[in-house]
């Protein structure tokens, strides 16, 4: 009961803190400075989520049904040597992934979603198959007794039981994808790197915050919303965010 | 234990001694061909004329200023348009000495000592495919204003800096009365620039004047037909402490600056930015011609 007060204050003081805060930077003509970056804000950020969304979008659709073909049994001797150069791909530093799509690709927007893409695509690969690896040997066991296929056996057995880990990947990979965009600038193609880059040139340091805070906050908002994804689309039982 | 104590007091007068000796000259530069050449010659040469040399260099224009102010950077290739402007202000049109006489007074109260300016003038400029910019009948930057205005959709690649500085893509388009819109413009890193516009990506590109890739890729410069761009002559500028230490710095310095000319930029940047020479084979190729080092 007292935990449960001391909670509930601990709240109204981070919130009266955030409202001080709030007054003090309006009082400091720091919101009117930051608003006169409000337009570029706003288009960039558009083309920030798009970026995030294509290349992130593309990545899921091919690292989920990659990693479920890695994790069956025919192909159990090639999956950790392939998943050895999946490991090896994401050292990569991403600004190196982003230039040498560009010398593919050229400048601009589609040689800055492959390096995205490229860059998303392995975590989501190496979750989905490390998930459906640990599914318990029993619950297979379990599965085939039943006299399920090896199809039914995955939609209805392997796969619930993988997709929080599976969910999981996702939300590292999509959150790292928006802290990863604003280098995407350095090829030409837009997104809130430009208000980075510019801020850091000009040593601009409000610039630089008006790039900052929003890809802040854009990664905080992707990763809640897969959250509250996993929390709704992942079995119950199996669900570990619904205790 | 007494060897313990042996070793810690050998290691103490050890890293004194290097403190001491680490008080060595920081040559800074900036994050493009040309500057990153100068860096390189500059470190080099002093390091020939037997100087203790620290290079730091591919930062932004104000962070290396700021680095400078600080003490961080003693050294570094400057050009006065870019100090008179952005570092200090002023909005006057000047003439090219005026406007050097004028960055080495303000600077100077800042500690800092402008020596004898290069021939060097590299200036902003607005470039398009030759080809390209003779259909369209574009020749100077009011023709391109002219061209915008009548509903042309014209593309325009620029780096990061130029967008937003003061001596910038905004007065720039107040100055000629134009604009172009927000998704024409697309900023990316310096050197991409020339690629982008030589593969067609773009109509414009901004343009550094000393590009040798200008002339290799084909590019017409549009003249600044209302002079717009004020003088970026490449000077040495060196904190006035560095040159109390060192007496004969400004000298040496001034001969090197004297060797630098627009052609002789343009070539040696060419040698990095279209033969693919590294930056320092070029700068040292430099120096031994001229029998620097």
């Amino acid at each position: 009961m007292a935990n449960l007060k001391l909670v509930t204050m601990s709240r109204w003081l981070i919130l009266l803190g955030v409202f001080a805060l709030g007054v003090w930077s309006q009082s400091s003509g720091l919101v009117d400075d930051f608003l006169f970056y409000w337009p570029d804000i706003r288009y960039l950020t558009g083309q920030h989520v798009w970026l995030t969304a294509v290349s992130g979008g593309l990545a899921i659709l091919v690292a989920i049904p990659l990693g479920i073909l890695l994790s069956r049994p025919a192909m159990s001797n090639y999956a950790e040597p392939l998943m050895q150069v999946l490991n090896v791909g994401t050292t990569i530093p991403t600004l190196a992934v982003l230039a040498l799509s560009m010398s593919l690709l050229g400048i601009g927007t589609l040689p800055a979603v492959f390096g995205l893409f490229v860059a998303t695509l392995l975590p989501i690969t190496r979750n989905t198959y490390a998930g459906l690896k640990g599914v318990s040997p029993a619950l297979l066991e379990a599965a085939s007794g039943l006299g399920m296929s090896a199809f039914q056996r995955l939609i209805r057995v392997e796969l619930p039981n993988a997709l929080y880990v599976i969910f999981a990947g996702m939300r590292t990979a999509l959150t790292i994808n928006v802290g990863t965009v604003p280098l995407a600038f350095l090829i030409g193609a837009g997104g809130l790197g430009e208000l980075i880059f510019t801020g850091i040139d000009l040593y601009d340091p409000l610039m630089m915050l008006a790039g900052a805070i929003p890809t802040a906050v854009l990664a905080v908002v992707v990763d809640a919303f897969i959250a509250s994804l996993a929390f709704v689309v992942v079995p119950r039982e199996v669900n570990p965010s619904r205790g | 234990m007494n060897k313990i104590r042996t070793l810690l007091t050998g290691l103490l007068a050890l890293a004194v001694s290097t403190t001491v000796q680490a008080e060595s000259i920081v040559v800074g530069g900036k994050n493009f061909t040309e500057q990153q050449i100068l860096a390189s010659m500059t470190a080099q040469y002093l390091e020939a004329l037997e100087y203790d040399v620290e290079k730091k260099s591919g930062m932004g224009s104000a962070v290396l200023r700021q680095a400078q102010e600080n003490g961080q950077i003693d050294l570094y290739w400057e050009y006065t348009g870019t100090s008179l402007i952005n570092y200090n202000d002023i909005t006057e049109e000047l003439g090219p000495e005026a406007t050097y006489k004028r960055v080495k007074e303000l600077d100077k109260e800042k500690g800092l000592v402008w020596l004898e300016p290069s021939n060097a003038n590299n200036t902003y400029a607005f470039a398009m495919r030759a080809k390209d910019a003779k259909e369209r009948g574009i020749e100077t930057l009011s023709d391109l204003a002219q061209a915008v205005n009548d509903g042309k959709e014209l593309s325009f690649a620029s780096n990061a800096e130029f967008y937003a500085r003061e001596d910038g893509l905004r007065p720039l388009q107040q100055a000629y009365d134009f604009r172009f819109g927000r998704e024409n413009i697309k900023r990316m890193d310096s050197g991409l620039v020339y690629n982008a516009l030589r593969d067609g990506q773009v109509e414009v590109g901004l343009v550094f004047a000393t590009d040798g890739r200008i002339k290799a890729f084909d590019f017409v410069v549009l003249e600044d037909n209302k002079q717009y761009f004020p003088a970026y002559a490449l000077t040495p500028v060196v904190r006035e402490e560095t040159l109390e230490k060192h007496e004969k710095l400004d000298e040496q310095m001034n001969a090197l600056s004297s060797l630098l000319d627009d052609q002789t930029m343009a070539t040696l940047n060419a040698r990095v930015d279209v033969d693919r020479q590294t930056i320092e084979k070029v700068a040292r190729n430099f120096l031994k011609e001229h029998n620097l080092i």
